[in-house]
């Protein structure tokens, strides 16, 4: 049994209304200490309301999501679960609590109610974690995007969570902010060992992990490694867009070029083609 | 941007900086109790010259807290001439008179009196917010207003509205300027018409700034709930204020201030060199 488990979720938006939308049917996966799972759907296909499902922010309509053995549904058992699942949001500003970057780092660990040299030491680690260490001091309007997402990251780390999830955590970043947030949660996933759900419609991100379950229209249509890759049309079909390699590796092979299959990221590619005109 | 969320708040290190907030703010109401006792010069005059020295002593430029008195500025001048015009004094110290105005020396000396108490009053609570960031204000607010929580007054809630308040300003200028822009570019007019007209320009601006505003307020709360917010109870804190011995040495400071301003007042041991004082 993984830590976290979704068995048989559904969940509908304005349940009893007249304006009820099913968000999700029927969904299992599960996702295992240390790994890393990229969650992809296009916009509406309920990927924010799987985060939102993983620390009881919302409950299940039916089905169950199991958090390290404790069922979210469970009143009783709600802070441990957020003490386990941290939840990093899309929007940086809107997650930010205090006017000092430490003093909002350490809002997580003082809801728990931690001695203050302890919130200290949690508020320095996180903070170095995600390499913002000398603004501590600061505040976080002058930042950067990626600087405050990397804040926000510290924020829910000083927790010590054992998931990490991030909810579109990189949709509003520039490209170089989407790469600083992305080498640290790599990071933290090789060095610290810390579980990772990154919930995306990037394509390029969804490959820098384990497995990959895509979504599409609250539901799994597929769930599985890098040879999810290979599966070209489905993909498409589910509205999401290859990355530019595997994209460009595709139109290739359907032109007469015999390419091997996966073809994932750029190196692949450039050693895939060196290889064949090594051959011809 | 910095300057709304700091406060008027003044970055140097000193003495009077680093006093605990809940010190300074007992001082700051401690003072201003003092000061409605005051009733002759010398008493002002006690009181300027300890407002002086805590100046000097928290390094801020002079010019810096006595700008704060600009803020009064029309207050001041329109009360001192009221008092200063209808006062009635002793007949034989009148100095002018025409209909019902008059200027008597006891006018004069009544309105100067009045005139240095409100700045003295302006002037104690400037130099607290240029020596205390606003969330050291709300920390020490918090903690001086605990005891209110035991009658069901939602303290802890209050200081954390306060902060959070502090915290979305620049959030919300920021979100302000864009939707001004954003309609400035779809040609509406802010800058030309009546007062009336511009009022009514700026409603589509108030109106995304709304709808936004709850929509931020929703995502901020499901990132307090996934952080483990649950209120009050069970909540420490990081930065733990604590009483130094600097910070009783300054309240007993304040208290012998206090002490002074009453015997100058009431004068309970009939001291003769005290009766003689203006």
């Amino acid at each position: 049994m993984g830590f976290v488990e979704f068995q048989n979720v559904s969940f509908s938006y304005n349940e009893g209304y007249e304006a009820q939308t099913r968000a999700l049917e029927n969904v299992s996966f599960s996702v295992e200490e240390g790994e890393f799972v990229a969650l992809v759907g296009h916009n509406g296909s309920g990927k924010s309301t799987v985060a939102k499902l993983m620390n009881a922010l919302l409950l299940p309509s039916a089905g169950r999501v199991i958090v390290d053995g404790m069922d979210t549904s469970d009143k009783k058992s709600l802070f441990e679960i957020r003490k386990r699942v941290g939840v990093v949001f899309q929007n940086p500003d809107n997650q930010m609590i205090a006017t000092i970057i430490e003093d909002d780092v350490a809002f997580g660990p003082e809801n728990i109610g931690l001695k203050s040299d302890e919130i200290r030491k949690r508020v320095d680690w996180a903070l170095e974690a995600v390499g913002m260490s000398e603004h501590k001091k600061g505040t976080p309007f002058r930042l950067s995007g990626g600087q405050k997402q990397r804040i926000a990251i510290a924020g829910v780390l000083a927790v010590k969570p054992r998931v990490l999830v991030l909810d579109e955590s990189t949709a509003m970043l520039d490209p170089s902010g989407r790469e600083e947030v992305m080498s640290v949660v790599e990071r933290l996933n090789r060095e610290e060992k810390m579980t990772v759900v990154m919930i995306t419609h990037f394509m390029d991100e969804a490959l820098k992990a384990d497995r990959m379950i895509v979504l599409s229209d609250g539901k799994v249509l597929m769930n599985g490694g890098r040879e999810l890759f290979e599966r070209t049309d489905e993909i498409k079909r589910a509205g999401l867009d290859l990355p530019v390699a595997g994209y460009v590796a595709d139109k290739l092979r359907k032109s007469g070029v015999p390419l091997p299959s996966p073809i994932t990221d750029e190196n692949e590619l450039v050693e895939a083609l060196c290889r064949l005109k090594f051959k011809n | 941007m910095r300057d709304v969320s700091f406060g008027q708040y003044y970055p140097v290190s000193s003495p009077i900086h680093r006093l605990d907030p809940r010190t300074k703010l007992l001082s700051v109401i401690i003072y201003m109790v003092a000061l409605f006792f005051v009733s002759r010069f010398t008493g002002f005059g006690i009181m300027a010259l300890f407002l002086f020295i805590a100046v000097i002593v928290s390094r801020v430029p002079i010019g810096k807290v006595l700008r704060s008195v600009r803020a009064v500025l029309f207050l001041l001048i329109f009360t001192m001439l009221i008092t200063f015009l209808f006062t009635k004094g002793e007949p034989d110290k009148l100095i002018w008179e025409f209909g019902i105005l008059h200027l008597y020396w006891d006018g004069l000396f009544m309105s100067l009196k009045l005139c240095i108490r409100l700045i003295l009053l302006v002037l104690g609570p400037a130099l607290l917010t240029l020596t205390t960031t606003p969330i050291e204000l709300t920390d020490g607010l918090e903690s001086l207003l605990k005891p209110l929580s035991l009658i069901k007054i939602p303290v802890h809630e209050l200081a954390i509205i306060m902060s959070i308040a502090l915290r979305l300003i620049p959030t919300l200028m920021e979100e302000t300027d864009k939707i001004i822009n954003a309609q400035k570019a779809r040609c509406a007019d802010f800058d030309s018409g009546n007062i009336f007209k511009r009022a009514k320009a700026m409603l589509p601006v108030l109106i995304p700034l709304f709808v936004s505003s709850f929509r931020r307020a929703d995502d901020l709360a499901d990132a307090m709930d996934s952080r483990c917010y649950k209120g009050a109870k069970g909540r420490t804190r990081m930065r733990v204020l604590k009483f130094r011995f600097r910070d009783f040495l300054f309240l007993f400071i304040m208290a012998a201030l206090f002490t002074v301003i009453l015997f100058l007042r009431y004068n309970w041991l009939n001291w003769q060199f005290i009766a003689v004082l203006w």
